[in-house]
């Protein structure tokens, strides 16, 4: 477990797009598209940058995050597209990021923050 | 659309390769989408997200794939990584700022540090392009010069015979190839006006030996500069632009020179240079006509060679020594004492130039030191007002680090605004500095743009501003940072004053040094300009007639063609008088042999007897304008077989009759019988220059001593350049196929003779002034400050009863104090650093103590003026408002 931690906690803590594309991951394989136009109607506007998306996508597949995953063969019958999935590993930071998280919001000092307001 | 999907795709090629293969389409089509969705304005607002996203992930991307350790800085948030980058772009912002919020500081800062890296870079360009780069040429350190030496005659690198050249080039193995070359002029007829032109005349070999490549049609063939097939000419890349409009279909065409067709062959690439001429035209050097040999008693060659692969120089050399033998056995009356010497063409080129350009670099450095001292000064003014911003700064957490990094950011910044000026400054001042450097390796402005260049004024850029920020940066975040945010808070003055006058005394020092150097120059030119040319050079066209041996046999021929000449020339109205020399004056042509001086006991300890023969025509000292002291000139009536006559110049008549007249007394030759009778002394002339002393000359009249190649010399009270028609027609009717050389007017050659020294003091004189204007504006700026500085000080003396006066000549005084003391270190340095001008200067010792003197005393007096104007606002000083501030 100790050393399992380890692996995960260097990608710790996650930027907010990185965690959004994990957290689009978890409902299930999504090709490229898919998951931009997801990610868009989450967030409202054209805000994703195509070189900056890319090369998260690829970073994440290279370190493990996620996996290629095979396509539904009937979708799309010419165009060859690239699906993507969550991986154990991916799931495991993401889990992380989302608990950092939860921590920082029940901290008693969050709490009277918000209640000042 | 289109253009703009063309415009994003070249764009993404600053992704890693792989990342484009895989995603590149898609990454398309999503730029091209939010393109389509934009409207107006904010279409511009997608492409500058594209750019900036394209430029920090794609490059981002390729930091991913070669460093894997970075790999997480793609999606973590906090990148460990990055903090550097982000603070020094903090610190360039700031930078910026900073500098708009003092323009007038920030403009003087960069226009000072423009004209010292400016000049930096110009010098630099010109030490790269003719020191450190080698020639363009294709291996040019197997590329030599091949001289005939004289080594009794103490002449190393004589002109070569044509007959020499051929001999050497069949006989010698050294070598892969051998050419010979030579300058004449030719006139261009035909298309456009008439005009004058340089023309190199080459033996076939000269392009494939330098490995010079036509960029149109082709260069010489083996056997074109044979007689009767060398009507064809190359063309240079820039007569090609100017002349023929660079039209490619010139090549087969006609163009007519010196009133004979030539067909063009060839043209030259842009930027083709060569080592001793910058002629634009080419042609076959013809060595001999058909019913002629090649002559071997007329030198008018230079001659190139390339050494064969593995033959070293001194190989080379030995076995020109020995062709050299075996030549003076085989001719031992045309080549005795004549054997060959051979030099490395790279050297010859920048050999003469070497030592000042050494000089003009230490020069452009001493500038860069005054400037960075002028900033300096300015930054640790400018310090003082940000105390309280320092202070904040590190009361909210900046360490003494970055506190510094900040500072010196700020000077990198303003360092590199100036090296850009410079950069322009550099494009002028680099015109001034080609003017006297060889052709092949002159700089220019595409040479200012280049790598090398550009790498050097960067680092010039860097180290300007750490050397001018490094003190003001650890000044400012030295203090400690409670002190300036106290009220009142005392300023460290003391520490600064000191500092500053340390600063002042460098400064003068370094400018007496530039100073020293600009004067001593100045003054050696002033000294060979006074030196006496014993000719006068106004009104007087030169030009040089060789007189083919095989047709002019003996003296009789040639003795009769310069007789008629003479008198022909003479007969003219616009001619006054007309003569000619074998070797002409302030050229450096020269010759000596060993000579017996009729009952002079040679002792011991004499040097050997030697002369330098001058042979001339009866009216040459008359239309050169030399001065007979004693005794007469030649006279028509001195001929073969009348008394053999000789007249001596001072310098011999002084060396080997001393103190007697050597009038009617009698010399010869060592290796002749001939006793000659002195009959006159002539004025001292100056045949290697204004600035050579003058050897014991014997000057014989051309009726008793043959000479095949003559320099005439012709005096009008006109436009000397209008006797060139005259000169040509004579000659042409006198023979038809002789070309009159080195075309010049006698002022050209005296001008010429100094050239190279005007050029060196000019540009010392520049670089010089340039020193003294920043120095005086550094002094005056230090200056101004102190006593604003002290303006509180001044009005509690002054409210004390100090008279204004009292107070003025205190400031004056610690001004000069501070100048004097540069002034004797500068001045004492200058005497141990200016024994490496001695081989630039003339006529005076690097310690010239005029030059010294005046150099103190103008630096002393600039200072004192610099000092002069902070002085009298002092003594102004009103106490009341002072006492009040």
């Amino acid at each position: 477990m100790t050393q399992d931690r380890a692996r995960f906690d260097r990608f710790l803590p996650l930027k907010p797009f990185v965690l959004d594309v994990l957290l689009e991951l978890a409902d299930g394989k999504k090709h490229g598209w898919a998951l931009i136009r997801d990610l868009q109607q989450r967030d409202g506007g054209d805000r994703i940058l195509p070189t900056n998306f890319y090369r998260t996508l690829r970073a994440l597949r290279d370190d493990g995050l996620i996996e290629e995953a095979r396509g539904d063969a009937n979708e799309d019958g010419v165009e060859r597209r690239q699906y993507f999935s969550l991986s154990t590993l991916g799931a495991k930071v993401a889990r992380a990021e989302v608990k950092r998280l939860e921590a920082l919001v029940v901290d008693p000092r969050v709490r009277r923050l918000v209640k000042a307001r | 659309m289109k253009a703009s999907r063309s415009l994003y795709r070249l764009l993404l090629r600053l992704c890693p390769p792989d990342l484009r293969r895989e995603f590149g389409d898609e990454m398309e089509a999503l730029f091209l989408q939010s393109l389509e969705r934009a409207r107006g304005t904010a279409r511009l607002r997608v492409w500058v997200r594209a750019v900036s996203d394209v430029f920090r992930h794609g490059l981002g991307a390729r930091r991913d794939t070669w460093d894997k350790f970075r790999k997480t800085s793609a999606y973590v948030e906090y990148e460990t990584g990055g903090w550097w980058m982000d603070t020094l772009r903090y610190d360039l912002r700031h930078a910026i700022r900073a500098m708009g919020r003092q323009p007038v500081t920030s403009l003087i800062v960069v226009m000072t540090l423009a004209l010292a890296i400016g000049a930096n870079t110009a010098v630099f360009s010109a030490v790269h392009t003719v020191l450190i780069r080698p020639l363009p040429y294709d291996a040019p350190d197997s590329l030599v010069m091949v001289w005939e030496k004289r080594e009794a005659e103490g002449v190393m690198n004589n002109s070569v015979s044509a007959a020499d050249y051929l001999d050497w080039s069949r006989t010698a193995q050294s070598f892969s190839s051998m050419a010979a070359f030579t300058e004449v002029t030719a006139d261009l007829t035909g298309a456009g006006d008439p005009e004058k032109f340089p023309m190199a005349a080459v033996s076939s070999p000269f392009f494939d030996l330098l490995r010079v490549r036509p960029m149109l049609g082709r260069t010489f063939a083996p056997g074109e500069d044979l007689f009767g097939r060398n009507r064809v000419v190359v063309l240079g890349h820039g007569i090609w632009r100017q002349r023929f409009g660079g039209d490619a279909a010139v090549i087969g065409r006609s163009i007519m020179l010196n009133g004979n067709p030539y067909q063009v062959i060839g043209v030259l690439p842009a930027g083709a240079a060569f080592p001793h001429t910058e002629a634009q035209l080419f042609a076959p050097l013809v060595l001999f006509a058909p019913d002629e040999p090649p002559s071997r008693t007329s030198h008018n060659f230079g001659v190139y060679a390339r050494l064969r692969p593995g033959v070293s120089l001194e190989q080379a050399r030995s076995e020109m020594d020995r062709i050299g033998k075996d030549l003076e056995k085989t001719y031992p009356q045309l080549s005795r004492g004549h054997g060959s010497y051979v030099t490395s063409l790279p050297e010859e080129i920048t050999g003469p130039v070497e030592r000042t350009l050494v000089v003009l670099m230490a020069a452009v450095v001493f500038i860069l030191l005054i400037a960075c001292i002028n900033v300096t000064n300015l930054l640790l003014a400018k310090a003082a007002g940000r105390r309280r911003e320092m202070a904040v700064r590190a009361a909210i957490g900046a360490g003494r680090a970055r506190l510094m990094r900040q500072v010196l950011v700020e000077c990198a910044v303003m360092a590199i605004a100036g090296g850009a000026a410079g950069l322009l400054l550099a494009v002028w001042t680099v015109r001034l500095l080609a003017s006297q450097l060889p052709a092949v390796a002159r700089p220019d402005q595409t040479v200012i743009f280049s790598t090398p260049i550009l790498l050097f004024t960067l680092a010039m850029c860097v180290v300007a501003g750490l050397m001018a920020g490094v003190l003001p940066a650890w000044h400012m975040v030295r203090e400690d940072p409670a002190e300036p945010l106290k009220e009142g808070g005392r300023s460290p003055a003391s520490m600064k004053k000191a500092l500053r006058f340390g600063l002042i005394i460098a400064e003068v020092a370094l400018t007496s040094l530039l100073l020293v150097g600009a004067g001593l120059t100045l003054r050696s030119f002033q000294t060979v300009l006074s030196q006496p040319a014993g000719i006068e050079t106004d009104h007087r066209l030169t030009f040089r007639l060789g007189l083919p041996g095989a047709r002019y046999r003996g003296s009789e021929a040639a003795a009769r063609f310069y007789a008629e000449l003479e008198a022909r020339l003479a007969a003219e109205p616009m001619i006054q008088a007309a003569g000619g020399t074998m070797l002409p004056p302030l050229t450096g042509l020269d010759g000596r042999r060993g000579v017996v001086i009729e009952n002079r006991e040679v002792g011991p300890d004499d040097g050997p007897t030697r002369a330098h023969p001058r042979v001339v025509t009866s009216n040459y000292i008359q239309a050169a304008g030399a001065t007979i002291r004693e005794g007469r000139g030649f006279l028509p009536t001195d001929i073969e077989s009348s008394l053999q006559v000789a007249i001596v110049n001072d310098t011999m008549a002084k060396r080997y009759w001393p103190g007697a007249s050597p009038l009617g007394k009698r010399v010869r030759f060592t290796d002749q019988e001939i006793w000659r009778e002195v009959v006159g002394i002539i004025g001292d002339v100056k045949h290697w220059g204004l600035d050579a002393p003058v050897n014991p000359e014997l000057y014989l009249p051309s009726t008793q001593f043959p000479t095949f190649a003559m320099t005439w010399v012709l005096k009008t009270n006109g436009d000397p350049l209008a006797l060139i028609p005259i000169a040509q027609r004579h000659v042409r009717e006198l023979d038809a196929n002789l070309p009159l050389f080195q075309v010049r007017t006698m002022e050209e050659v005296a001008a010429k003779s100094v050239e190279r020294r005007k050029w060196t003091m000019t540009l010392l004189a520049y670089f010089a002034v340039l020193a003294l204007v920043l120095a005086a504006a550094g002094i005056y700026g230090v200056m101004a400050h102190l006593v604003s500085l002290r303006v509180p000080e001044i009005g509690v003396r002054l409210t004390l009863g100090a008279k204004p006066s009292s107070v003025m000549r205190q400031i004056l005084g610690e001004g000069a104090m501070q100048a004097g003391i540069g002034l004797v270190i500068g001045l004492g340095g200058s005497l141990a650093l200016m024994r490496g001008m001695r081989t630039i200067l003339f006529g005076i010792e690097p310690t010239d103590p005029i030059t010294l003197a005046s150099v103190g005393v103008s630096l002393m007096f600039v200072a004192l003026l610099a000092v002069a104007i902070p002085a009298v606002r002092a003594m102004r000083i009103d106490p009341i408002a002072a006492l009040r501030q």
